[in-house]
């Protein structure tokens, strides 16, 4: 594994946990914000419409 | 480690978005609903420009037929309402991201690292594509959404990149590349706007993009404290179990 070879991060976590857990967050995360910020449905945008123009996402 | 991160990214994201959303309510949404009466005096201009949303990503059949009018909450409560979840289900997935990122460089997230790292979003995805994108209200003029939303992506991108190159990989390839990538989408260039007057006043523009900027600042520092914070709280019953075993 790679990330062996990383810095070791918090006392007590087992180091094969991490790969899962990066790419599950960032999978989850994109997801989220790609529905919140992006999704082109006119619901979802109507919905998060005052969040998308004060976080500045590209909005109408 | 997974649960950890799962349970600390929602207390997180919870946390920042519970200020946030009452920032937004009190700063921002006032000044969209104000600038929206100026973009309803222009009837026909506001069709023009929803035309090319529907179609540009009609994979499925969004266009509601003329006269229909598509959903949205009503005004009041229900929009404030789901403004708050908006607020909520973005924070979380920043959150999730920034924890994703802190791990993936292989640092703890302690609450000073999730900071540094949460200026580094708010660096990324707020100030950067700000620069050439301004924060908009309804109503003014803009480029075409697909457009501006690529380059909002790719501005993104690069600025963190060129942040992780310059930051944490320091060698001198890495700051030149960093730098190279962090400025080359404002030498290509943010999508521009047509030129032709808006009805909305400059004033009005400005105080929303300063206030949008203010409340991001203060939404990614919520963030990268709150996640430092819960990380270290959820931790507390697996550090324990390993320092015995």
């Amino acid at each position: 594994m790679t990330t062996s070879t990383l810095a070791p991060v918090a006392a007590g976590t087992r180091a094969s946990e991490r790969p899962i857990a990066v790419a599950l967050a960032a999978f989850l995360g994109l997801g989220l914000l790609f529905m919140v910020g992006f999704s082109p449905a006119i619901a979802f945008h109507n919905a998060a419409h005052d969040f998308r123009h004060t976080q500045n996402f590209p909005c109408h | 480690m997974i649960i950890r991160l799962l349970s600390a990214a929602l207390a997180a994201g919870f946390f920042a978005a519970v200020v946030v959303t009452g920032l937004e309510l009190t700063l921002t949404s006032p000044l969209i609903v104000a600038a929206e009466r100026y973009e309803q005096a222009e009837p026909s201009h506001q069709a023009a420009r929803a035309l090319p949303i529907v179609l540009a990503h009609a994979g499925h059949d969004h266009a509601a037929p003329d006269g229909a009018p598509e959903w949205q909450p009503g005004p009041g409560l229900p929009r404030m309402a789901f403004t708050g979840l908006a607020t909520l289900v973005g924070a979380v997935g920043y959150a999730l991201l920034l924890g994703a990122v802190m791990l993936a460089c292989g640092r703890e997230p302690t609450p000073q690292v999730a900071l540094a790292f949460a200026v580094a979003g708010f660096a990324s995805v707020a100030l950067a594509p700000g620069l050439g994108l301004p924060p908009e209200l309804p109503g003014s003029e803009a480029a075409p959404l697909a457009v501006r939303q690529a380059w909002w992506v790719m501005t993104a991108a690069a600025t963190a990149m060129g942040l992780y190159l310059i930051v944490v990989r320091r060698s001198l390839i890495a700051i030149l590349g960093g730098l190279v990538l962090m400025i080359a989408p404002h030498v290509v260039g943010a999508p521009q706007a047509p030129e032709g007057a808006s009805g909305l006043p400059a004033a009005l523009a400005a105080q929303f993009a300063a206030r949008s900027l203010a409340i991001s600042f203060v939404f990614w520092t919520l963030l990268g404290l709150g996640l430092g914070r819960a990380w270290q709280v959820f931790g507390r019953g697996t550090a324990r179990g390993t320092a015995r075993g």
